[in-house]
């Protein structure tokens, strides 16, 4: 694995069973999985820590290029499995099981020698057993933990519309730049620049989820911030009851 | 299965390539990680599409192989696994690396088999479509959220932290200057990010359900 700053890259191809179960492959079985696995913020992978991007795929073949190649194949499908997170490899697996409760289990469950993996430093070092070097590790965003890039995101969504609602108090004078600096410190009371753990994006939300509260941008925030006075990231009341609910 | 995630797709390709032409190539990726060379590099920072990317070789030894019960790979070629996480669309993508480093994708994919060089363009689409795999489950920790945006957003926290804790005592006056200095030094960074074109077909269609069921009642 390489490991470049603090982004860390692993691939790991790790072995699938060959033979059969309940009339289907091992590899069936594991394609089936992954691909009825819950999305965003529903993956498993979104309550593994640090997890920036993740990816599966079983491999069932190598690919014949033509002639005059060599037609060749591989004797085992593989359970591909690929992470960008941020921090040591050894701790990311262990609590990758952790945090999952072993729910991880049921993805490499049809791999070989799986069965032997009973907790979280059996799983590590399988994991790590099976990784292959990566030659070149590319970061194009850059090495922070996920909790910064999560609240900076959360901040960029949330100061950018605080930038358009305010825009006109910086032509009003001497009252809208008062006005302008109280609206600024309540902002920043709301928001807690600093504060890594709330309020933030979600891991993995697919719509601008907050935390618990109502999704900014979804129908429920839009008809709350019709009325809404301030221009805060946070959420305002939702009109209409029973819409509160994150998607 | 898909490979969207948001706004990042996810692409693998996997490529054969002959024994002795892997230490060509090793010391490639090995080269453009020095600092003398990271200009090399400089065509996919500007793409600024791209999260993360990775290339891996694989010996035909440097398969696993867990237990006596696996039976051993033979295989002649090793392979390259090449693995991306990107903005836009597939055509995007692979047009936008053919421009950015040309010469950099005959030097990665040097001596693949068959590889028919970075231009022209049509041969070069076609040889990672049909090397290409598909993704099973795909997670971004931000689906609504491109490269760009991640980087910008660092900019932005640490501009708006810096600027409450100068400013907190501020008159007003001065408060208002300091504050459209702030909005210019982050006037590139500054953005809404929404779900465009399509953050995912499952939550459009959650969306959609939502939609119908506030206004059926």
């Amino acid at each position: 694995m390489s490991k470049r700053a603090s982004a860390q890259g692993l691939t790991a191809l790790t072995p699938i069973k060959n033979g059969v179960l309940d009339g289907y492959s091992y590899s069936t079985h594991t394609l089936k999985y992954l691909q009825e696995m819950p999305l965003n913020e529903h993956s498993l992978m979104a309550k593994v820590p640090n997890t920036y991007f993740s990816r599966f795929y079983v491999l069932n073949d190598v690919f014949y290029q033509g002639s005059p190649a060599d037609e060749e194949h591989l004797k085992s499908k593989y359970l591909v499995f690929t992470s960008n997170f941020y921090g040591d490899l050894d701790d990311y697996l262990t609590a990758m099981w952790r945090s999952t409760n072993g729910e991880v289990r049921d993805i490499w469950q049809h791999c070989v020698a799986f069965d032997k993996v009973n907790d979280a430093g059996g799983f590590s070092r399988y994991l790590q057993q099976c990784k292959v070097r990566n030659q070149l590790f590319f970061v194009g965003a850059n090495n922070e933990p996920l909790a910064e890039q999560l609240k900076a995101l959360y901040l960029k969504q949330a100061f950018s519309r605080f930038v358009f609602e305010h825009q006109a108090l910086a032509s009003q004078g001497a009252a809208g730049a008062a006005k302008l600096q109280q609206a600024f410190r309540e902002f920043i009371k709301t928001t807690e620049p600093a504060n890594l753990e709330k309020p933030t994006w979600v891991a993995g939300a697919c719509s601008e989820v907050v935390n618990d509260a109502v999704p900014v941008g979804s129908v429920a925030d839009a008809v709350g911030r019709s009325s809404a006075k301030s221009g805060a990231g946070t959420k305002p009341q939702a009109t209409k009851p029973g819409l509160d609910k994150a998607v | 299965m898909s490979n969207i995630a948001g706004k990042a797709y996810a692409m693998n390709v996997v490529t054969p390539m002959k024994w002795y032409s892997v230490w060509f190539n090793k010391i490639i990726f090995w080269g453009v990680q020095l600092p003398m060379f990271t200009g090399f590099l400089k065509g996919l920072v500007t793409l600024s599409l791209i999260h993360y990317a990775r290339w891996a070789i694989v010996s035909p030894r440097q398969f696993p192989r867990l237990d006596i019960s696996q039976p051993q790979e033979d295989l002649k070629y090793h392979y390259m696994f090449f693995f991306s996480n990107f903005n836009g669309s597939w055509d995007q993508y692979v047009d936008s690396f053919n421009a950015a480093i040309p010469d950099g994708l005959n030097l990665f994919w040097h001596r693949n088999i068959k590889y028919p060089g970075s231009v022209p363009l049509q041969p070069f689409h076609s040889y990672i479509t049909y090397n290409q795999v598909w993704t099973n489950h795909y997670y971004s920790a931000y689906p609504l959220a491109s490269s760009n945006d991640v980087k910008s957003a660092k900019k932005v926290k640490d501009g708006l932290i810096a600027f409450a804790d100068t400013s907190k005592d501020l008159p007003a006056d001065d408060f208002l200057k300091n504050y459209n200095r702030l909005l210019v030094s982050l006037q590139n960074d500054l953005s809404q990010m929404e779900p465009t074109p399509i953050v995912s077909l499952s939550s459009e269609a959650v969306v959609n359900r939502r939609i119908e069921r506030m206004r059926a009642g």
